[in-house]
């Protein structure tokens, strides 16, 4: 059974089209990321579902009950918020409880409730703290405590790690996963940092102005994006785009660069591509996908680029490496000590098994 | 050595021009409460004394014995019952405002041109109804009138203290499960606390102070201290000392709370446009 | 606008308003507070038409329609023209000097200074003195023989003085506005120190670098950073000088004669004294129109409303 239905959803701010259509439905239990830019709707789509906006047209349908026009709290969801929004007046002790007490939990249950989620939080001893007292990492567990007490269908979160340091994101970031492994509860998170999205969604919706671009399992968006937009918008760095045109090899279809270079395409690849030779692609690589050419490597699908080492930006484990390619900057991920200084000629051993070939006119990927 | 030399003298300069401002304005305060503790014949001397032999109360002591200090009562009965209702009902008219834009620009345009419409043209018509509906000096004749003279101001005060505060807050109450009326008493008014005290005070001390309105509505029955201050006006200046002990009696309260919000009070008399 | 700049007017507290139950909240929420407002609002200026129509006077309560009667009368009125002009003249004198004054204390207490709460803590205090009360203080210092004032000119002149403040006709001015002066340059000295402390310290520093006078950099930086609260302050104040009742009538009642009879105290004397009714409704109604449209320019050119 799905836990939350989405129909034919729009909603404008007076001129702006902020949601455009969006069609999604969400099985119980499960982590759903929506993802996009900021304006791409995401925020304002969670905000509709949590009945802070009304929809314009379509309906939300929550554990099979269309909510349109009920208030935020009859909708039997619970919130974590970007800042917190926790009350600075009030004890951490309160601010998780006042939830419960807006639905005349007894005491003895509440106690317990917010006595639970704390341990759960690991914030058992900041009960009797405000949050002025507490750090950027305190509150947001706070945040998510005031949510975790009560027993809502949905869980929203909107872009809770946005305020904290890279380091304790990617601290809560697993221990929201985790949270959602415990509870088990379905739960809808927006965020605009891909890499959240990657590491923490059992499905990623991935927005763009106002529409659904793409959803799926991050591996599946990943290795098979739908368009070139979703294609550079996961991974990073991200993705290399290079104009580049089919033509038929002597025995292979070739992607021929603007340099002159062809590159052949793996026979695998060929079937989808037939009726396209001659025509303009785009072709799109990971920079992961290239690596330093290695003398007898006999892989299938790998193809050989002579490339002039331009820009290196050692990061420990990986280098960075960029050069041109074609008529583009293009960037490779390589290991640490394949290449050394600028200037340097190197070998790229580019894996067209993994790459993908995008039509320019309607910006879908063909192959 | 010398730029320091020079600095250390302009500062002097300043702390004595600092100082002797700050007498000038104080003196006619000082002259105020002074002759309220002087006695007659110290009142009537000539040339006058800079301040009396020795404190007296007697002026004081008249003023209660005549009843006169009630008036003081009254003053607080009105300003405090028409502030409580202004804070009130403007605090929820400014929510509505500040949340959902209620009446767009228009509405808030006119409330604010309200607080600007001179006392007097409001106050004889008020009059000629007040007569009409039997609310001449009586207490609610006059609470009335005062509610909503500071009702624009609360409005308006109340309306940017409620921007202030992250509408995150007042969301997550709304999910969490509060009606929008739980959440105005448990979220709006806690948060603008400072903003609903400041503007409590300002309200109170207009009202206090307010003159001609209370002139014109109030007989024997509702005299405030401002209207009791002038009966004591009269070519004849042998009203000095009740003159001055009532109006202490009716500053000196305006003048301790002003003491104790000292850092609202920018917002407060810019109408909110420093926010200080 | 684009979808991301409506997030932001969304972040910055506009919530278009929503369902229904939200609709009725807002409606609930703003009523009681325009019902009170339209009661002293809307129907003092209903009644005042109708009235000023009339003819009601203390003798006579004519209550047929007497066309513009009242409003010839009105503009035929010198004694009316003669007070709106002394509501002018008061507030084109004080205003000024309040802000000069105001401002100079404001920039004398703008650096650190020992003592600078306490200074502008005891400064204010004259603002929240009652203006009535405001008014019987200087009435107290300005008394001919017993009053500081005319005893302090008595040591300068070295000989003893009798100046009749109140009631000399070239004194009288000058009495009230010290008064008034007195009263509310501490108002303007508040509101544009706030002022001052927000102007960007390093613009000045990097004028000073850059060769920049005093004056200069006032005029060029200081000035127009600070304009926004001294626009308000300015409106404030001026409206507030041309309702100026209080100080007068605890000074002179109007006199002597009419002389310093204000356009408040005159309707006041018209209203509640000679009971003219219908042409005190008149007057009333003119002063509203006045003020209407100046505030109404004024609100246009001031960001009150940020």
């Amino acid at each position: 059974m799905s836990d939350l239905k989405i129909t034919a959803l729009h909603k404008y701010y007076g001129e702006v089209h902020a949601v455009k259509g969006v069609d999604l439905e969400i099985p119980a239990g499960e982590f759903t990321v929506l993802v996009g830019q900021s304006g791409c709707g995401k925020s304002t789509l969670l905000r509709t579902i949590a009945g802070l906006e009304t929809a314009d047209a379509g309906t939300i349908e929550i554990g099979g009950e269309v909510v349109n026009d009920h208030a935020p709290r009859d909708r039997d969801i619970a919130m974590v918020f970007q800042n917190y929004a926790l009350y600075p007046y009030m004890k951490v002790y309160e601010n998780i409880a006042f939830g419960l007490r807006a639905r005349r939990t007894p005491r003895a249950e509440i106690d317990a409730k917010v006595r639970k989620a704390a341990q759960m939080l690991a914030i058992d001893h900041l009960l009797e703290r405000y949050p002025r007292q507490l750090s950027g990492g305190q509150l947001q567990r706070v945040a998510i405590g005031r949510a975790v007490v009560r027993n809502a269908r949905l869980y929203l979160f909107d872009e809770p790690l946005s305020n904290l340091d890279a380091q304790l994101r990617d601290e809560m970031r697993g221990e929201i996963k985790r949270l959602h492994q415990d509870l088990g509860k379905t739960m809808i998170y927006v965020t605009h940092d891909q890499i959240e999205a990657m590491t923490m969604a059992d499905r990623i919706v991935l927005l763009r102005e106002g529409r659904i671009e793409q959803q799926g399992a991050p591996l599946d968006l990943y290795e098979r994006p739908a368009t070139r937009y979703v294609a550079g918008f996961l991974g990073s760095p991200t993705m290399n785009f290079i104009d580049a045109s089919l033509e038929r090899g002597n025995d292979a279809l070739n992607v021929r660069l603007c340099d002159g270079t062809s590159l052949a395409l793996p026979m695998a690849r060929t079937a989808k591509l037939a009726g396209r030779e001659g025509q303009r692609v785009v072709l799109g690589v990971r920079p992961e996908h290239m690596s330093r050419a290695l003398a007898g490597d006999t892989r299938s699908g790998l193809v050989r680029y002579e490339a002039r080492i331009d820009l290196v930006q050692p990061t420990g484990a990986r280098t960075y490496a960029t050069f041109r390619m074609g008529d583009t900057e293009a960037v490779a991920e390589l290991l640490a000590h394949d290449v050394s200084q600028p200037g340097e000629r190197i070998g790229l051993a580019i894996d067209m098994n993994r790459v993908i070939l995008i039509d320019p006119g309607s910006d879908a990927v063909i192959g | 050595m010398k730029a320091a030399h020079r600095n250390r003298l302009k500062l002097a300069v300043r702390l004595a021009a600092a100082t002797l401002i700050t007498l000038l304005f104080l003196f006619p305060i000082y002259w105020l409460f002074m002759i309220s503790f002087k006695t007659p014949d110290e009142i009537f001397s000539y040339p006058p004394k800079w301040w009396p032999a020795q404190l007296q109360f007697s002026s004081y002591a008249v003023l209660f014995r005549d009843g006169d200090a009630t008036t003081v009562l009254n003053s607080l009965i009105v300003a405090g019952t028409s502030t409580v209702l202004a804070m009130f009902i403007g605090t929820l008219c400014a929510y509505s405002i500040a949340r959902f834009r209620t009446g767009g620009d228009n509405l808030a345009n006119w409330i604010i041109s309200q607080r600007m419409v001179p006392p007097i043209a409001v106050v004889f018509p008020i009059f000629l109804l007040y007569v009409w509906l039997g609310l001449v000096d009586t207490f609610p004749g006059l609470i009335l009138l005062y509610t909503a003279f500071n009702l624009p101001y609360v409005i308006w005060m109340m309306r940017g203290y409620i921007l202030d505060i992250p509408i995150a807050l007042e969301e997550a109450a709304l999910v969490d499960g509060y009606t929008r009326w739980q959440m105005l008493w448990k979220v709006v008014f806690p948060m603008s606390r400072a903003g609903l005290f400041a503007t409590a005070i300002f309200t109170f001390v207009f009202a206090w102070n307010e003159f001609l309105f209370a002139l014109v509505l109030t007989r024997t029955e509702v005299t405030t201290y401002t209207v009791q201050v002038t009966h004591y006006f009269g070519g004849q200046s042998n009203f000095w000392s009740k003159i001055s002990a009532m109006s202490v009696l009716g500053t000196l309260p305006i003048f301790i709370i002003v003491g104790f919000m000292q850092r609202y009070l920018v917002r407060g008399f810019s109408l909110g446009a420093v926010k200080g | 606008m684009t979808a991301s700049q409506a997030d932001l007017v969304l972040r910055a507290g506009a919530r278009p308003g929503g369902g229904r139950h939200d609709r009725r909240f807002k409606y609930a929420l703003v009523a009681p507070s325009i019902f009170v407002l339209l009661l002293i609002g809307v129907f003092p200026l209903v009644y005042l038409l109708v009235v000023s129509f009339q003819n009601i006077t203390m003798t006579d309560m004519d209550k047929t329609f007497q066309g513009l009667l009242n409003y010839r009368l009105l503009v035929q009125d010198t004694r009316m023209w003669e007070a709106l002009l002394h509501t002018v003249i008061f507030t084109a004198v004080a205003l000024p000097i309040e802000l000069l004054l105001g401002l100079a204390m404001a920039q004398l207490f703008i650096d650190r200074l020992p003592g600078r709460q306490v200074f502008i803590a005891l400064l204010v205090l004259p603002v929240v003195v009652s203006p009535i009360v405001a008014g019987a203080t200087w009435s107290l210092m300005f008394n001919t023989r017993f009053g500081p004032i005319n005893q302090i000119i008595g040591w300068f002149a070295g000989e003893e003085v009798n100046i009749l403040w109140t009631i000399n006709p070239s004194l009288v001015y000058p009495a009230i506005l010290a008064a008034e002066i007195w009263q509310w340059t501490p108002f303007m000295f508040l509101l544009l120190l706030a002022a001052l402390s927000g102007v960007d310290k390093s613009q000045l520093e990097a004028a000073a670098i850059d060769g920049a006078g005093y004056w200069r950099s006032f005029f060029k930086l200081v000035l127009p950073a600070i304009w926004p609260v001294m626009a308000v302050a300015i409106l404030i104040r001026g409206l507030d000088l041309f309702r100026l009742f209080d100080i007068v009538w605890a000074l002179t009642k109007g006199g002597p004669g009419t002389m310093t009879e204000t356009i408040s105290i005159f309707a006041y004397v018209k209203g509640f004294q000679q009971f003219e009714t219908s042409y005190t409704a008149a007057v009333a109604l003119m002063i509203i129109v006045l003020l209407t449209v100046v505030v109404l320019l004024a609100l246009k050119r001031v960001q009150l409303a940020r």
